[in-house]
């Protein structure tokens, strides 16, 4: 394990960004092209994973899952959700590289909401991202975005990845 | 059950058994009502399945009505509801959502309670009230009965025994539901506050016309034969096949609608139990999903996933798949279920009544036999809620 670059740092904030964008810009499309093919999406709890208890928010185990995830937010249940817009605000905290090339990079973020009926924003949920980012041709995506909320309570139901 | 005369005499509630006043969804001065006659009543209230607190000191926290209680696993391999609060100046004992303690020592004086609640140490106590003794200081302990493994609690002592109140058209299904035998194992919580008040929760989580999931056409997702039924206290149990496509296109990966079906049961079971709580077997889904209301307004639902003793790796990160993505409150089949709440109780501000229609046969009758998809089993429950209330029903 060792410190990355700067220029790997500069491609995990990129890809920070993209992913970040995507969400807000409710571009479901762009946030699955931060995936790699391999890429998998967790959302959990803290207290799921304090507990050792596997069960999750989302869980997008494999690309075929994050492609059902696009389509269930797109197709399946658009007309049934009351949407909001969401505001992501992150921080890196650490980023190593491994001895595979891979980088471990983690996070702290939180996210503000605000619901097209009532236009009051409030926190969604504050947490930390635990990824792990490939490098591929000049470019960063994610083998593995982990998010952690610490609000174990959501606030509401929750229409998009976080 | 008594009726409340002294309840608010606000609502007239209409003479047609299907029409549910939209204002009683709306009225916060119900809530103090609610709470003396009915979670404070002749209920039952699920706390915690054994699998949750498997190892003695284990507890967890929970709500009865505005009491804070806990349950948890004494030496002695029992699991006890208590009031959470030191029998001498009320400090709360635990303080967080669930953990592990040896004994129950409150930080205030330092009185020490062992697992099974019996005050063990308090200093001092030479120079207390004549004639104190630890005897009579043990903790506020609830009424409980267990069912293959889930722990009832109540507040009165004139509630029926568990099963004579549920009924087995009740807990017979909660038996197969909870594994046929009970041996299960936590996999995980989904915990959410969903934005309306308990009764618009209940009244439409559980069962209710597949219409809403437009989840089920794509995935050609037929229901099969089964059945409903009510009991006349408002305990409602819905049993049913669940007639699984060979090969499901809408969706790149179909494995996480598989139905391995390990228990004995058809595909799908859906119990709600008066007052709130619902409890679901859906393909290899068990769940139950502890509710809190927090006021008239807000409802804190802890979705409880399982997987039973006997289940192989395989099986249990299936029931992790499907149980994570197919409910609670970002769920494929559920978070549908979710956004109707919220929606419910945006639309219950306003006048009117909730109208049920689908298989009324008679508009002033409480129907106990229902079909399989009719939404009239929810009319027991508003029946025996109103009754409970003390509402009087309008003249035909």
């Amino acid at each position: 394990m060792s410190k990355i670059s700067s220029v790997n740092r500069e491609f995990i904030e990129d890809l920070n960004s993209e992913y970040i964008s995507a969400l807000n810009d409710f571009n479901m499309d762009s946030w699955l092209a931060c995936f790699t093919q391999q890429g998998q999406y967790i959302l959990t709890s803290e207290e799921n994973i304090r507990r050792n208890l596997p069960i999750a928010f989302m869980l997008d185990d494999c690309y075929a899952r994050l492609k059902d995830r696009v389509k269930q937010v797109m197709d399946i249940q658009y007309d049934s959700s009351e949407h909001y817009q969401m505001r992501h605000f992150t921080q890196l905290i650490s980023a190593i590289e491994l001895e595979s090339g891979e980088i471990q990079t983690n996070f702290n973020f939180s996210v503000y909401y605000t619901p097209r009926d009532t236009n009051q924003t409030e926190t969604l949920c504050v947490g930390k991202y635990e990824d792990t980012v490939a490098i591929e041709n000049g470019k960063a995506r994610f083998h593995k975005r982990v998010a952690i909320v610490d609000t174990n309570v959501l606030p509401r139901y929750v229409v998009y990845p976080v | 059950m008594s009726s409340r005369k002294g309840a608010s005499r606000a609502i007239k509630w209409p003479a047609k058994t299907n029409h549910v006043p939209k204002e009683v969804f709306e009225m916060d001065s119900l809530w103090e009502e609610e709470l003396e006659a009915i979670f404070y009543g002749e209920e039952w209230h699920p706390i915690v399945h054994r699998a949750e607190i498997p190892n003695p000191g284990d507890y967890k926290a929970a709500q009865l009505g505005e009491i804070n209680v806990f349950a948890v696993h004494g030496d002695d391999g029992e699991i006890r509801v208590f009031q959470n609060t030191c029998t001498h100046r009320g400090t709360s004992l635990v303080t967080e959502s669930s953990g592990n303690k040896k004994e129950l020592e409150c930080p205030y004086h330092r009185w020490l309670f062992n697992l099974e609640g019996d005050l063990i140490g308090c200093p001092s106590s030479r120079e207390f009230s004549e004639g104190f003794d630890k005897k009579d200081y043990g903790l506020l302990g609830l009424r409980v009965e267990v069912f293959y493994g889930l722990y009832f609690a109540t507040m009165s002592d004139k509630t029926p025994p568990l099963k004579e109140y549920f009924g087995e058209s009740f807990y017979e299904p909660l038996q197969r539901l909870l594994g046929g035998d009970g041996r299960l194992n936590l996999i995980g919580y989904q915990k959410v506050m969903y934005d309306c008040n308990w009764k618009a929760y209940c009244d439409n989580d559980g069962y209710h016309g597949a219409l809403l999931h437009k989840a089920f056409a794509m995935l050609n997702w037929q229901g099969g034969k089964g059945t409903q039924i009510v009991t006349k206290n408002g305990h409602l149990s819905f049993d049913s096949e669940l007639t699984m496509p060979d090969h499901v296109d809408a969706l790149e990966d179909g494995s996480i609608l598989d139905f391995k079906g390990t228990e004995t049961s058809n595909g799908s079971i859906v119990l709600m139990s008066f007052p709130i709580t619902v409890y679901t077997k859906h393909m290899d889904m068990l769940n139950i999903r502890y509710s809190f209301p927090k006021g008239p307004k807000g409802v804190e639902v802890h979705y409880a996933y399982f997987s039973h003793e006997d289940d192989d790796d395989e099986m249990v990160k299936h029931r992790v798949r499907q149980s994570s993505n197919l409910l609670g409150p970002c769920g494929l089949i559920s978070m549908e279920d979710a956004s109707v709440f919220s929606r419910i109780d945006k639309g219950n501000k306003t006048q009117g009544n909730a109208i049920f229609q689908k298989g009324v046969k008679d508009e002033y009758a409480i129907p106990l036999e229902v079909g399989q998809t009719d939404e009239t089993g929810n009319l027991a429950r508003w029946e025996r809620y109103r009754e409970l209330m003390g509402f009087e029903r309008s003249e035909q």
